[in-house]
């Protein structure tokens, strides 16, 4: 952590001797921001948030959107490097997690960094991922507390292999096993995290299921998608569901309360996407930055998520 | 209406000097709209007229082109492969199955990646002719089950881990121009360019594609090329799927999700016919190239990725429009 504040103190000095929007004194004028997919609105918030930041310091952002195509998004880092970026922060798409785009920019000689996940065997120059096992314990902790800590559950899982959804089932079944009286009946994988896959998969558990009382879905999407089906299937009061992200539908969902889904951990997206514009400075910079950075995500529940809405962490 | 024919009468003298080598047939709107968007591109941006991007754009067209190719075989022949994206993912998992986790050289798991994409082909081929199956519906089902077997295959995980060189093929330009995975695609064009000038099989699909009654009765054996013609567009699709996995340096079974509509579009952008008969393989690498050059040039106007999408769209709306229009005139 002193390294990471090290390098925060360095950007933010680069960033206070520069003045304001002058994009020469920090060292880049331009970046490039690969997304997986704008869909999804955690990627979105994180898009917003280097936008937001960079705008301010007078950097020139460019983004592309892969569409959850490993292929789309290694021809778009291609695009991005003939047009002269100074740093790259590079989203992977898809599980595989390409080493190709960071090969590539490094080849290059930019400043690599990694947001959400990072391809095995080509490391960037940082990685900055929400911390995922221990909120994970404590949303999954929540909702079986809920259901008094006994009765059958299912997990929604995100696309199979990729960090999150191994860390997240991680955090949960760590929650689960601490609770003998709760049973892991089911467990499916999604491929791209959405509501209509949540709503899909989660409406045969509980055809397979109708006596569930718990359902984790790994994404808000998902989360939401099982806590419609839940109330098709006319069981809201007897099931719980918790979710994961904090996405901006989501914690408005929160706000109103209404559904069965009751509980997600709330990522500061926002803030990675400045962490990644300050650390893409600093390496430019040759200041040195942490392998990893890991902000932590903040249990949200019906309560506390207007102040979410308000301000997106 | 009289200088619209003189124009394209002017049009068909001018692309009669290529026919001579390969048939561009049909293909002349396809290939004006190309250069017309590279001169605004070359205009609207300082870094699209370069050697180095021309090149990322070949590299950036590979799968797409050895797809498209096979897709075009199929339609001329009247029919439909949606299978394709499913085949390419197919094809990635055989070969990381066989490659890395069942450690056996990459020639042979080439091989297998390439005889388990031939086996859907022959699959959907015996569906449409011996089960009479329309193609739309015989190469869903093989889109999902090819899909479903991918996934098989690692139960849904990707697979890393292929020999260092591998990947060098599709990054390192040998003599500064060509990777290996481009030259694989050119071979693929120039093969197929002269199997549908110069050979009887090219020449069988324009007939049965025309009416496939008629070419029964002139003698072709029109189950027989059918059941091929879908092989060879499932191989190639496997083809494109190898070099996607050299390219990525990994495979994944969700990979080539929605491919078939890319093929497809750069079929019909090169002007062959949904009806089938007409068109060529000439028109269709100039319809991926379209394809191929909107999309980095957009990416390098920094076009925002949601108005990239209505962009592809209204261009492939505009291309089959103009098709249409000029077919009318005649």
């Amino acid at each position: 952590m002193k390294t990471a504040f090290k390098s925060m103190i360095a950007a933010a000095a680069l960033v206070a001797a520069a003045g304001t929007a002058s994009a020469e004194g920090v060292g880049i004028k331009k970046i490039g921001l690969a997304v997986p997919n704008l869909q999804a609105d955690f990627f979105n918030q994180i898009k917003l948030g280097v936008e937001g930041y960079a705008g301010k310091l007078g950097i020139e952002v460019i983004v592309v959107d892969a569409k959850n195509d490993t292929a789309t998004q290694v021809s778009q880092v291609q695009d991005l490097l003939t047009q002269g970026i100074d740093a790259f922060i590079y989203i992977p798409a898809g599980a595989a997690a390409a080493a190709v785009p960071t090969r590539l920019a490094r080849a290059e000689g930019i400043p690599v960094i990694n947001v959400d996940r990072e391809p095995e065997g080509a490391p960037g120059d940082t990685v900055i991922y929400g911390e995922n096992v221990l909120s994970a314990y404590q949303v999954c902790d929540h909702i079986i507390g809920l259901a008094e800590g006994k009765g059958k559950m299912v997990v929604i899982h995100g696309q199979k292999g990729t960090t999150p959804e191994v860390q997240r089932f991680e955090g949960c079944k760590m929650a689960i096993d601490e609770n003998p009286g709760v049973e892991l009946v089911a467990q499916q994988w999604s491929q791209q995290w959405s509501p209509d896959e949540g709503f899909q998969i989660a409406q045969n558990m509980l055809q397979a299921n109708p006596d569930i009382s718990i359902i984790f879905g790994q994404a808000d999407g998902l989360a939401m998608g099982a806590a419609k089906a839940v109330e098709v299937a006319g069981l809201a009061d007897q099931i719980v569901v918790g979710g994961y992200d904090g996405d901006g539908a989501a914690l408005e969902s929160l706000v109103a309360c209404d559904t069965p889904f009751i509980v997600t951990a709330t990522q500061s997206t926002q803030a990675m996407g400045v962490l990644a514009v300050n650390s893409a400075i600093a390496v430019a910079n040759d200041a040195s930055v942490p392998a990893r950075q890991i902000p932590n995500a903040v249990l949200t529940t019906c309560d506390d998520a207007a102040k979410f809405v308000e301000k997106h962490p | 209406m009289q200088s619209t024919e003189d124009t394209n009468s002017a049009m068909i003298k001018a692309s009669s000097g290529l026919r001579g080598a390969f048939s561009f047939g049909g293909a002349t709107g396809p290939l004006i709209g190309l250069i017309l968007l590279c001169a605004f591109l070359s205009i609207a941006t300082d870094s699209f007229l370069s050697f180095r991007n021309f090149l990322n754009i070949l590299d950036q067209i590979t799968v797409l082109g050895i797809m498209a190719v096979g897709m075009t075989f199929v339609i001329l022949i009247a029919g439909i492969d949606l299978s394709v994206g499913s085949v390419l993912a197919l094809s990635m998992m055989v070969l990381g199955f066989l490659n890395v986790e069942a450690e056996l050289p990459m020639a042979i798991s080439i091989g297998g990646a390439l005889v388990a994409s031939a086996l859907v082909g022959v699959v959907a081929g015996l569906l449409i002719t011996e089960f009479k199956v329309p193609p739309f519906i015989a190469t869903l089902a093989m889109m999902s089950i090819a899909r479903g077997l991918a996934n098989m295959i690692t139960n849904g995980s990707q697979i890393i881990g292929f020999p260092a060189w591998f990947n060098m093929g599709a990054i390192i330009r040998h003599g500064g121009v060509l990777t290996t995975t481009v030259a694989v695609m050119l071979v693929v064009f120039v093969v197929a360019l002269l199997f549908q000038r110069y050979r009887e099989g090219g020449r069988m699909l324009y007939a049965i594609g025309g009416n496939p009654e008629v070419a029964r009765l002139a003698g072709i054996n029109v189950k027989r090329a059918t059941v091929l013609t879908y092989t060879a567009c499932a191989a190639l699709s496997g083809l494109a799927g190898v070099l996607l996995a050299a390219r990525l340096d990994a495979v994944q079974p969700s990979s080539g999700v929605a491919y078939e509509l890319d093929a497809i579009a750069a079929v019909v952008i090169g002007g062959t016919s949904l009806a089938g008969g007409t068109g060529g393989v000439g028109g269709t690498i100039i319809g991926v190239l379209i394809i191929g050059v909107l999309r980095n040039g957009l990416n390098l106007l920094s076009v925002s990725p949601f108005l990239q999408a209505v962009i592809i769209g209204l261009v492939i709306v505009l291309a089959v429009a103009a098709e249409t229009f000029k077919h009318r005139n005649k």
